[in-house]
Formats: structure tokens, C-alpha cells, sequence
């Protein structure tokens, strides 16, 4: 037993001491971050800009829907919207005009009014901001309540009626009910849901190949031979496992108790600022901010003990097999040819999160989540986003435990004959005879 | 208590291709320095494999010290340096050695105050430079070599197994671990070391075993080996060169069977049926100017040939170790 600690403690701190540990730990939150909190930024950041509303209109309605227009950009920051009422037959006089302006800088662009804007089918806008999709949203909501307006004065509404009457401003608040009743809303689980599953998949994977070159390293330093006349190799496996997962569980831990405080604490304060920053809409978006960080799912014990559980015996399947694979190699060239099956399991399985984060309680996300191999990276996201069959959640844990013990039993054979053979690298045939040897 | 370290009985170990070893028995006294000799390929390594658990015979039995080399603890009373040698290279040389006393029972902080007294020892720490804090492959490969060593007597061992240590080492390091296995013998440990360098092994060993192809081809003490094999070897020198009638008589395949030049002298075995009597008058008849004439015991070497053969020797080339 000491001799088990002595190899967990020597794989555990060998690798916690390095640089690349520190940084990569450090970094991860700051990664979360940027993941959890940017779009939310983005969300606040999709108001027109003021800018938007310092544009010529050549208005050749003649009914002045252009001050309609101006009334409707309902600009509170000061810019001065040029209104320039023409005849039909005056429009590409005034367009050239216009046109000078925006080469000049003086102007963002020119809105065209004419009949057919009347008849409500168009209303054509140049200038140097077409692809920013808020200012283009403003200025055409801007045309279309002000022919709105327009036709409901004609109708004989009076213009504080049609104020009132117009003023809509609706959010589609969502709530998804669950069996538990409990009640989280899409974007928020979405998220956290995504974000845990490539966690998963980026630490299996980070550590699977920890392990494959650490036995590839003390296989080519013939360090192995020396340890296993101390410690049975089988010892020495399980140590390497398990001091590899401790500093994966180490790192995970540190990442995921580090984005919990900064979504809880950090986050929110940067989205008040970003709401408050100013602009049109600061109340629309800093709502926006608020629903989207209410949505984010509570982090229950349950829930975290769930994902500890996939993780610890995801990791255990996987470095398992890269032990194996490391043990039949002699460098890390080839290695990455060897490895490639055991890769090939993980890279599937990330190549289903987005179908399946799309439907969770699909046919499709209920066998990802349950086969073994798939299970640790699927499970803990469907279990974040919808309530998962409790037995679903049974299947998939069984199936693991039972993949695990397979992997354990097949990959202490391979490892303790390999570890000892040098040169070509064996066929299929030769390690089915591995697992023979007494 | 039993007066034998390692006690090996009809062990057999089969490869898909061939037998490495075949039904071999040895018996290594306590506080014998015992040399395993064989050409490459001979089944040393493997044996010394299967006496460390390494891997399992397919047939016979291992005892250690009177005990089943696979019970708890005997391993640790055992100090193994493979003949492919091997530290971690990134970690401090004080971490691994630390680890490599921890994995046979050394507690931590006891092997803390060992591994300076070997470091001072093996001079890796001076007043100058402790290299302890270095990392090992900032460390030369001889500076390497002696941290494996300490490495493999750290704690103490009862038994001490050398896999071709003599391999790769300079002359001082080589001096060097002479003198360690001289002084572990005075202590009363027991050494085990394999190698193919027959000078060694004449110098170290108290009892041999030579192994060919997996099989025993003799063993037993240094003295009794050379004692059997005396009595059919002279060792020759002459004043200048020799001349043409000398080199006649020494070519001569019904006097002499084998000859080895050994730079000062030449070591004659003689045919059967012929005598050192004779070989004297016929050298002499042919105007020899003799500086030496002694019947000697033949060096290990010698008998190394005999018994294993050219033949052994070159078959054995390609196999493993």
C-alpha cells in the first residue's frame, strides 16, 4: 500500500509542479469566462448605435413621412437627422448630394422615401453601415411604424391613440418544466450543459494522453523495469492512474469551483456595466443579462456527485486503454498511430454533443448517453439541460462500471507483457496471446 | 535460515520462438559473489527476470533467502540495476532516488539522510556542488550511472543484482563499482552480477555459473571450475620473436589443440595424449629461447571458450539478453 501511495504521490506531484499545470488551471476560468459571459455581451451589445440616426432622408412622399421617420428614430443623443423633402423627379439630384456626404464622413447614410415605401413594400437605405444589423433593424422599424402611423392617422386614430396603441415591446420568456418540476430556462442550461460536456471531452482526452506518455516514457527510459522488480506492474498501472486522475480531478475541481464564483459573482457585475454602458435599450438588455444568468441551472450536490461519477469512470476506461496502447509502443511516434482507436471513441462521442445538446431527450441522446464509451461526456450534459429516466441514468452507470472492469482486466495484461517487449511494435494475433500469459 | 540466497529449481521459460531458459537449477550461497556468464542471448536476463518476479517461469520454482520470491517483502531485501539503464529524466535526482527507496519500504525521510551519505560517496556531493537538486538529465551519462546505483543499494539490500553492470561504464566508474562489490561482500551481502567480460568475473567471483542457450554448461566455485580444467595449459613466452621452427611445433594439432595469445605469453592447451614434457623438448629442439614455461590454470576465459564453443558464441549473437 505504501509503495501504491509512493507512485500515486510521485505522478501526482510530478505533474501538479509544472508550469504548463499552473498556467492551463489559471487559464481555464478565465476561458469559462470569456465562454459564459461574452455572448451575454454580445446580447447587450446588438443596440443601434447613436450614429445610426445622423443619416439624410430624401423624403419624396409628399406626405412628410420623413419627420415621421425622424420621430420614430426617437434619438435622445443629440445627432441631428437631415430631412430633405424633394419631387419624385428629384431623387438622383438629391442622392448625389446625399451620396457626397457619407464620402465626406458627414453623414452614415441616406434613407429613400417614395411611393412604394407609402404602399408599404420598400424603402431603400445606402450608406457605410448597411451590415450592422441593429442600426439597419432601427432605422426600418423607424420606416415602418412611421407608414404605420401614417395609415392609422388617415384611419382617424389621433396621434397620442396610435402612440399608445403601437407601443409593443415584447420578450418571449421561457420556462422549461421538468419532472421534477423544476423550472430553468434554454439559453442558460444550454450553455453550461455544452461548456460541461467539452470539458469533459478536452480533460479525457488531455488526460487519457497523460497517461499514454507517461507509460511510453518510463517504458523508453527503462525506468519501468526497474520499478516493476520493486512493485507489481499491475501496482504500478493503478498508481499511474490514479495519480494522473488525481491532478485531472485537481484541475477540473479548480476549474469548475472557479467558474461557479465568477458566474455567480464576477459575471453578473460585468453585464450590469456592459447594460449600463449606455446607448438605447439598457433596460431591454440588461434584462436580457439578468434572464440569461436566472436560466443558468443551479449547481445541485446531486448533480455535481453525477458528474464526478461519469468523469472518474470515463477517465478510468480511457487511460485504462492508453496505458495498454502505451505499453505496446516504443515512442511516442508511434504512439499517436496506435492510439488512434482509443482517440477515435472520444472523438465520436464529441462529434455527437452538438445533435445531441440540440435534442436531448431524442432516441439518438438516450443511447449516446447510455453507451460506455460516449456515456461520461453525454450523460452529464442531457442531466444539466432535461430530466433524465432515472433508469437511463442506471444503464449508463452500469455499462460503464461493467466497460470499466473489462478495460482494467485487458489492459493489466497487455501492459505487463509490453512493458517488457522492445522493438516491433505487436500484431492484433500477438496481444490476444498477451492475454494468455500467466 | 538457510545458508543459500537464491535457491533455483528445473526452471523452464518458454518464448513463442524459442526456450530462453531450459529446466535450470542454481544455488547461490549467502555472501557469494556469483557470476551468471554467458554469451548474448544465453537466458541471463531472463533468469535474473524470473529471480526478481519480473516474470514468471513456466515451470520450476524460485527461492530467496528460504522463502518464495513471491511473498510479501522478499523483494525487498532485493537491489536489481538492469542491464538497460533508466531514471526519470525530468524529475531532481533526491525525487527519484527518494521514490526508488520508497517502492522497496524505505520510509521517506530515512531515505533522505541515506541518499546524502551515498551521494557524498559516489562524490556527487561536495562542498561545491550538491547535485541532488539538478534534474537527471542535466547530469552526465556517468553522473547517471552512479545515481542508478545508488539508486539500486539504497535500502540496504541483502542481495544485489547486477545485470551486465559493467557495461557502458568508464574505467573509473568501473573501479568504482568493484569496489562497491567488494565492500558489499565484506559486509556479508550476497552479489549477483551477469556478464559476457570473463576478466570481471575472474576478479569478483567467488562461485560461476556459465549458461548456453538457456542451459547450465557448468557451474560451482571460481577455484573448483579451474581446478577441474588445470593441468592441460601452459603459459609460453619467449625471449623476441619466436622463429619459424617454434611457430611448427606450436601448430603442430598432436601437441597443441588451442592456442590463445595473451600478449606476454601465449596460453597453450595441450592435445590429448600429449605432455608438457614433451611440448618443452620439442620447443626447446627447435631453438626456442624460452622466458617462461608454467603449467597454469587456465583463465576463465579459456574455459568460457571450451565450454560454450565459438559456435555458442555466434549463435547466441542475435537473441535476447
Amino acid at each position: 500500500m505504501d509503495k501504491l501511495k509512493a507512485i500515486i504521490r510521485r505522478e501526482y506531484l510530478e505533474r501538479v509542479r509544472t508550469k504548463w499545470f499552473v498556467i492551463a488551471t489559471l487559464l481555464g476560468p478565465v476561458m469559462f469566462l470569456a465562454i459564459t459571459v461574452l455572448p451575454v455581451l454580445f446580447v447587450s451589445k446588438t443596440k443601434a448605435s447613436p450614429a445610426s440616426a445622423n443619416i439624410t432622408i430624401i423624403d419624396a412622399t409628399g406626405v412628410a413621412l420623413g419627420d415621421r421617420v425622424v420621430n420614430e428614430l426617437k434619438d435622445t443623443s443629440g445627432v441631428q437627422t437631415l430631412v430633405s423633402v424633394v419631387a419624385s423627379s428629384e431623387i438622383a439630384a438629391a442622392e448625389s448630394l446625399a451620396t457626397a456626404t457619407i464620402m465626406t464622413e458627414q453623414r452614415q447614410g441616406y434613407l429613400i422615401l417614395d411611393s412604394t415605401t407609402l404602399e408599404g413594400t420598400k424603402a431603400r437605405y445606402t450608406g457605410r453601415n448597411t451590415s450592422t444589423v441593429p442600426d439597419m433593424k432601427r432605422v426600418g422599424d423607424a420606416v415602418k411604424a412611421a407608414v404605420l402611423g401614417l395609415r392609422l392617422e388617415k384611419e382617424g386614430i389621433s396621434a397620442a391613440r396610435i402612440d399608445s396603441l403601437t407601443k409593443v415591446d415584447m420578450r418571449l420568456e421561457k420556462t422549461q418544466l421538468s419532472a421534477k418540476g423544476r423550472e430553468r430556462s434554454g439559453v442558460g442550461t444550454s450553455v453550461v450543459g455544452l461548456a460541461m460536456s467539452f470539458l469533459l471531452y478536452i480533460v479525457l482526452l488531455l488526460y487519457g494522453q497523460t497517461v499514454l506518455r507517461s507509460v511510453i516514457e518510463e517504458k523508453a527510459t527503462r525506468v519501468a523495469e526497474v520499478v516493476i522488480s520493486s512493485v507489481r506492474p499491475e501496482i504500478l498501472m493503478a498508481g499511474k492512474i490514479i495519480g494522473i486522475g488525481g491532478v485531472a480531478l485537481t484541475q477540473l475541481a479548480v476549474w469548475i469551483g472557479s467558474s461557479v464564483w465568477i458566474g455567480a459573482n464576477v459575471a453578473p457585475m460585468l453585464m450590469r456595466k456592459a447594460g449600463a454602458g449606455g446607448g438605447t435599450g439598457d433596460v431591454a438588455s440588461g434584462a436580457r443579462s439578468t434572464e440569461f444568468m436566472a436560466s443558468l441551472p443551479s449547481f445541485s450536490i446531486g448533480y455535481v456527485v453525477a458528474i464526478l461519477l461519469f468523469f472518474v469512470l470515463g477517465y478510468i476506461f480511457y487511460s485504462c486503454l492508453y496505458a495498454a496502447v502505451g505499453s505496446t509502443v516504443n515512442s511516442e511516434s508511434e504512439a499517436q498511430q496506435a492510439a488512434t482507436p482509443v482517440a477515435m471513441l472520444l472523438v465520436v462521442s464529441a462529434v455527437f454533443i452538438q445533435p445531441v445538446a440540440l435534442a436531448p431527450a431524442s432516441t439518438l441522446s438516450s443511447v449516446m448517453s447510455m453507451l460506455p464509451f460516449s456515456a461520461p461526456i453525454m450523460m452529464p450534459m442531457r442531466m444539466s439541460m432535461i430530466s433524465v429516466p432515472a433508469w437511463q441514468v442506471a444503464v449508463s452507470l452500469t455499462s460503464m462500471t461493467l466497460a470499466c472492469l473489462a478495460a482494467i482486466w485487458f489492459s493489466a495484461r497487455i501492459y505487463r507483457v509490453g512493458l517488457l517487449m522492445y522493438g516491433k511494435r505487436p500484431t492484433i494475433r500477438e496481444l490476444l496471446k498477451w492475454l494468455k500469459y500467466s | 535460515m538457510t545458508d543459500l540466497a537464491i535457491d533455483i529449481r528445473g526452471v523452464t521459460k518458454r518464448y513463442d520462438e524459442h526456450v530462453a531458459v531450459r529446466n535450470l537449477s542454481l544455488r547461490v550461497p549467502r555472501g557469494a559473489v556469483y557470476g551468471l556468464l554467458g554469451p548474448n542471448g544465453a537466458g541471463k536476463t531472463s533468469t535474473i527476470r524470473m529471480m526478481l518476479n519480473i516474470m514468471a517461469p513456466d515451470e520450476g520454482t524460485i527461492t530467496l533467502f528460504g522463502q518464495k520470491h513471491t511473498d510479501k517483502g522478499v523483494l525487498d531485501r532485493v537491489g536489481y540495476l538492469p542491464e538497460e539503464r533508466g531514471l526519470y529524466k525530468k524529475m531532481k535526482v533526491r525525487d527519484v532516488l527518494t521514490f526508488l527507496a520508497e517502492l522497496k519500504g524505505v520510509p521517506g525521510a530515512d531515505a533522505t539522510k541515506r541518499i546524502d551519505t551515498w551521494m557524498e560517496r559516489m562524490s556527487l556531493k561536495t562542498s561545491d556542488k550538491d547535485w541532488g537538486d539538478a534534474k537527471v538529465d542535466e547530469l552526465s551519462r556517468g553522473m547517471q550511472q552512479k545515481v542508478q546505483f545508488i539508486g539500486t543499494l539504497l535500502h540496504d539490500p541483502e542481495l544485489v543484482i547486477l545485470d551486465e553492470p559493467f557495461s557502458g561504464l568508464d574505467p573509473i566508474n568501473a573501479q568504482a563499482l568493484v569496489d562497491t562489490v567488494v565492500e558489499l561482500k565484506t559486509r556479508g551481502k550476497t552479489v549477483i552480477f551477469s556478464t559476457h567480460i570473463m576478466d570481471n568475473a575472474e576478479r569478483l567471483c567467488d562461485d560461476i555459473c556459465i549458461i548456453a542457450s538457456g542451459e547450465k554448461v557448468l557451474d560451482g566455485s571460481v577455484s573448483d571450475v579451474k581446478a577441474a580444467h588445470a593441468g592441460r595449459t601452459v603459459a609460453v613466452a619467449f625471449d623476441g620473436a619466436p622463429g619459424l621452427a617454434v611457430d611448427a611445433v606450436l601448430a603442430d594439432p598432436s601437441l597443441v589443440a588451442r592456442m590463445d595469445d595473451q600478449k606476454r605469453f601465449l596460453e597453450v592447451e595441450l592435445a590429448a595424449g600429449a605432455s608438457s614434457g614433451e611440448l618443452l623438448q620439442r620447443l626447446v629442439a627447435a631453438g626456442a629461447s624460452l622466458q617462461r614455461f608454467e603449467r597454469v590454470q587456465p583463465s576463465l576465459h579459456r574455459i568460457f571458450l571450451e565450454k560454450v564453443g565459438a559456435t555458442g558464441v555466434e549463435a547466441g549473437m542475435s537473441g535476447h539478453g
